[in-house]
């Protein structure tokens, strides 16, 4: 065999096919994204647009709206979800297991779920409105700052649970005996060694939460009507400028791009530098507590756990309400709704349930590839290859969707408007999750058994499929569920790329809820969220497949 | 089986120079150790054999046919891995078939091939058992049946013990020499573990910085090392800086040198020692102690600085007059009198100590 083939067949190739895909399919979009910023209507170079945002005083309240909420949700969640992995980690107290489906939460209650049951709740028709009201407490009204903060905070504080607890379990607990053996006192011990060593965690999940607080666009479209807010603004100038120039709804794309760039690089810089390697030692025993503290901690820990799971309750609660109009008569049991989607217009649920296979499929193979490019065969253009592949994660979906309508429209390969741009939008957007996934799983797996395969005869090509790929089969099943799950409830990008016929079911949702339809909306919502736990339900029973294990 | 010539092997990381000019002949049926501390470059040369690395200049052959460009999936080898490198999904029959299939072998002789293999090893009622299912020991087994049942033309093996404890490590290497011997198989060993390499080796390579430091039989690295640097690795050894006084041109034959402010004899150990200043090497074991008032030929006066019981030796620190130090033991029936910190004693040096070049 001729050496440069051996050489370049077949990873090399591999790596720069993948790459040319990526680099069409994520930096070309994006490109295209911040030259059309950058242009005037004839096409000449010009910071117009940005001039334009500058004067305009809607858009400075919107951006100065949306790092207050940023900072608002983040610093709830941290003093929600850091004292809560405390409490997890270090005592005991009666059902203190149930937190174990925080993970799951996240994942499985979709954030336009979350929206529609606490306006459900407490929007102006709601049920605790309206029960507070026949006793004569006006409850404030839940659009606007209150049902952002409340909701958004509700959504994201798992991160920083999750976050901090790891970080917690990975401490070792000697160090804080080493400070009490010094002399300090257990408090002081906590202050002075704990503390500092949890801070880099804490930092690195609350910029993600910052994050994605600017770029969410499903709970601010739907409780921020009286908030400007830059991601519905960005939302809204593209649909104005539909079929004319996108120079604001670019510009603005780029203002929240730039925005998450900053906190990654912060996050990069600043706080990474300040991760100390710890030597792994023995987590602290978790501590008993007396009978008084620990019905507080049970207390606590089942509210919050309470707040989160709600949502689920009451979509399907509200799926086989009986509705007039937007009231809900709770109560009072119908299958009108969930026979009225399934009779009249069932075809969101079958774009769903076909867009999320094909971009799952896509996904997962080209996730397969890419992590095994990236982790297996180290050199200078796979690490390329890491980096892109990461991208779409700094990228909101609003603005992603802007991008790859803005890209496909014209030219020589036009997808916009056709199932084909749904598809790529979903994978490009899950690309990191699924990469992430799958490489965990590779770091694991040594070296050594692939080289056995070839040391035995078998090609590297073939040695990939015989060895590499059984050893993955757990984590790529499980990596596949995640894309299915969260492809299914994706909004941010749909909202903007899809066409008539082509709505999916969140899509639905939201426009159920719209047109003030909660009913209906919530039959959707029920058929939604069945469709994302019954694989995740086999999963758990069939293959046994801990799906959380990374998390 | 085929003998291995590898012919100024060059090999460098990005700028790293691993391996320098190296070359080396190991004999069809050899069971050939290389030896050296971590970062020697043992592990690279060996990957470089199973073809992991492409080397940068020199050639590999395996008898007259040229490897250098040959893939790894066709050069016909064995390889043992230091983490056994099972196929964690499949049993330990299929982890041993899978050669076998590669080659297209028929199924009937793969169940008797693979049957055969796991009996030599003694794992033949575990044959459906999952690697994660076996001791560090059994997997060990598993792994030299999988590299054997191909009946390659050489065997390749990386630190294949160093995961094991110390009981099972010394029971390994008899079942490896078994398996080899009975399979007349060239055999390339990388270790760290000196021991390991004096006990099992036809021949050695000890390296050193991607060189190779002095090749030979087990009883030529002890015996006969030609550096302070070989002198130190296998064994321990004293080394100490001396003063030539005189020294026969010819090598064993005697060499005069200054030690300590006394005259003693020893015999030349290096063809390249010349000039006043060479090295005393003397193995702890070598030396003797007596009383400080005998009058012993050969002898430098010193006094013991520590004393450490052992069992079956008793190990002393004794420092000379110079202010150097040297370690010095007295195995348990050698030993007819004790010493003790502070006492002053003699060091007897035998008159084979070798001087070798500084």
């Amino acid at each position: 065999m001729d050496f440069v083939k051996a050489k370049w067949w077949p990873w090399g190739v591999l790596t720069v096919i993948s790459l040319l895909i990526l680099a069409f399919f994520v930096l070309y979009p994006l490109g295209v994204l911040f030259n059309n910023s950058v242009r005037d209507e004839t096409g000449a170079l010009s910071l117009a647009g940005f001039a334009q945002l500058l004067d305009n005083s809607m858009f400075l309240q919107a951006f100065r709206n949306t790092l207050v909420l940023g900072v608002s949700v983040t610093t709830l969640s941290v003093l929600i979800g850091a004292p809560l992995a405390y409490l997890v980690a270090r005592y005991e107290f009666p059902m203190k297991n149930l937190v174990a489906v925080l993970p799951v939460v996240t994942i499985v209650i979709p954030e336009v779920i979350v929206g529609q049951s606490w306006l459900l709740i407490l929007g102006n028709n709601g049920l605790l409105t309206n029960l507070m009201e026949r006793i004569g407490i006006e409850l404030p009204s839940f659009y606007g700052w209150n049902g952002l903060i409340f909701s958004m905070t509700l959504v994201y504080y798992t991160y920083i649970y999750l976050g901090v607890l790891a970080a917690l379990r990975g401490f070792d607990g000697q160090l804080e005996e080493a400070g009490l053996s010094l002399g300090s006192s257990p408090l002081a011990t906590k202050l002075r060694v704990l503390a500092p060593l949890m801070l880099p965690a804490v930092a690195v999940n609350a910029l993600v939460v910052f994050s994605l607080v600017v770029g969410n666009f499903v709970l601010a479209t739907l409780l921020g009507s009286r908030v400007p807010l830059l991601s519905v603004m960005t939302y809204n100038e593209f649909i104005n400028e539909m079929g004319g120039s996108p120079l604001l709804q670019s510009a603005m794309s780029v203002v929240s791009i730039t925005i998450v760039g900053i906190v990654l690089f912060l996050q990069k810089r600043v706080v990474e530098r300040k991760l100390y390697t710890m030597t792994p030692g023995r987590a602290p025993q978790a501590a008993r507590v007396r009978s008084g503290a620990a019905m507080l901690f049970t207390g606590v820990v089942g509210g919050i756990i309470f707040l989160s799971l709600l949502p689920l309750v009451v979509v399907f609660i509200a799926a086989f309400t009986e509705t007039s109009g937007p009231v809900m008569r709770w109560g009072v049991w119908s299958l009108t709704n969930l026979m009225r989607i399934f009779r009249s217009a069932p075809e969101p649920v079958f774009n769903s349930l076909i867009f999320a296979s094909l971009a799952t499929l896509t996904g997962v193979v080209f996730a397969v590839l890419a992590s095994y490019l990236i982790v297996k065969k180290r050199n200078g253009l796979t690490h390329l290859l890491d980096y892109i592949v990461i991208m779409p994660l700094t990228i909101s979906g609003t603005v992603m969707g802007i991008a790859l309508v803005q890209t496909f429209n014209t030219g020589w390969l036009v997808l916009a408007g056709t199932s084909s741009i749904m598809v790529l939008c979903y994978t490009v957007r899950r690309l990191p999750f699924a990469v992430r996934n799958a490489s965990s799983t590779l770091f694991n797996i040594p070296d050594s058994i692939e080289e056995a395969s070839i040391s035995l005869g078998v090609s590297p090509l073939m040695s990939f499929f015989k060895v590499v790929l059984p050893v993955m089969k757990a984590s790529i099943v499980s990596a596949a569920i995640l894309m299915w799950v969260t492809t299914i409830a994706e909004l941010a990008a749909t909202i903007v790329v899809y066409t008539g016929g082509l709505e999916t079911m969140p899509i639905a949702i939201f426009r159920q809820i719209d047109g003030g339809r909660l009913g209906l909306a919530s039959a959707y919502g029920a058929a939604m969220i069945t469709v994302i736990l019954a694989p995740i339900i086999a999963a758990i029973k069939l293959f046994r497949i801990n799906l959380f294990s990374n998390q | 089986m085929a003998s291995i010539s590898i012919e100024g092997i060059k090999k460098e990381f990005s700028g790293n120079r691993v391996l320098e000019d190296l070359s080396l002949h190991i004999p069809d049926g050899a069971f050939y150790t290389l030896l050296g501390p971590s970062g020697c470059g043992k592990t690279t040369l060996l990957r470089c054999i199973a073809g992991f690395h492409e080397i940068d200049a020199g050639r590999l052959l395996f008898d007259e046919d040229d490897m250098t460009r040959v893939p790894t999936h066709r050069r016909d080898i064995g390889m043992v891995f230091q983490d056994y490198a099972l196929f964690p999904d499949k049993t330990v029959f299929d982890n041993v078939a899978y050669g076998l299939r590669a080659r297209g072998v028929s199924k009937p002789e793969i169940g008797q091939r693979v049957g055969q293999a796991l009996e030599s090893v003694g794992l033949s009622t575990l044959a459906e058992r999952y690697p994660a299912q076996m001791s560090g020991g059994q997997r060990q087994r598993v792994a030299l049946a999988r590299a054997l049942v191909i009946r390659p033309r050489v065997l390749l093996m990386d630190e294949p013990l160093s995961n094991l404890d110390a009981k099972m490590r010394t029971q390994m290497r008899e079942v490896i020499l078994d398996l080899v011997q009975e399979a007349h198989i060239t055999t390339v060993f990388v270790t760290h573990d000196q021991e390991e390499a004096l006990a099992m080796s036809d021949k050695i390579a000890l390296m050193d910085r991607g060189r190779i430091a002095q090749i030979g039989t087990p009883e030529d690295l002890y015996g006969m090392p030609v550096n302070a640097y070989v002198a130190d690795f296998i064994g321990s050894a004293n080394t100490l800086p001396v003063s030539i006084e005189s020294a026969d041109p010819a090598l064993s034959g005697k060499a005069r040198y200054f030690l300590g402010g006394r005259l003693l004899e020893g015999v030349r150990g290096d063809a390249r020692l010349d000039g006043k200043n060479g090295i005393l090497v003397a193995r702890p074991e070598e030396l003797a102690l007596t009383p400080a008032d005998s009058d012993a030929p050969n002898a430098v006066p010193g006094a013991i600085v520590r004393r450490q019981y052992l069992g079956f030796k008793t190990s002393y620190r004794v420092r000379l007059h110079d202010g150097s130090e040297i370690r010095v033991d007295l195995s348990a029936d050698r030993r007819s009198v004790d010493f003790h910190p502070g006492d002053p004693v003699q060091v007897l040096f035998p008159a084979q100590s070798r001087i070798i070049a500084a």
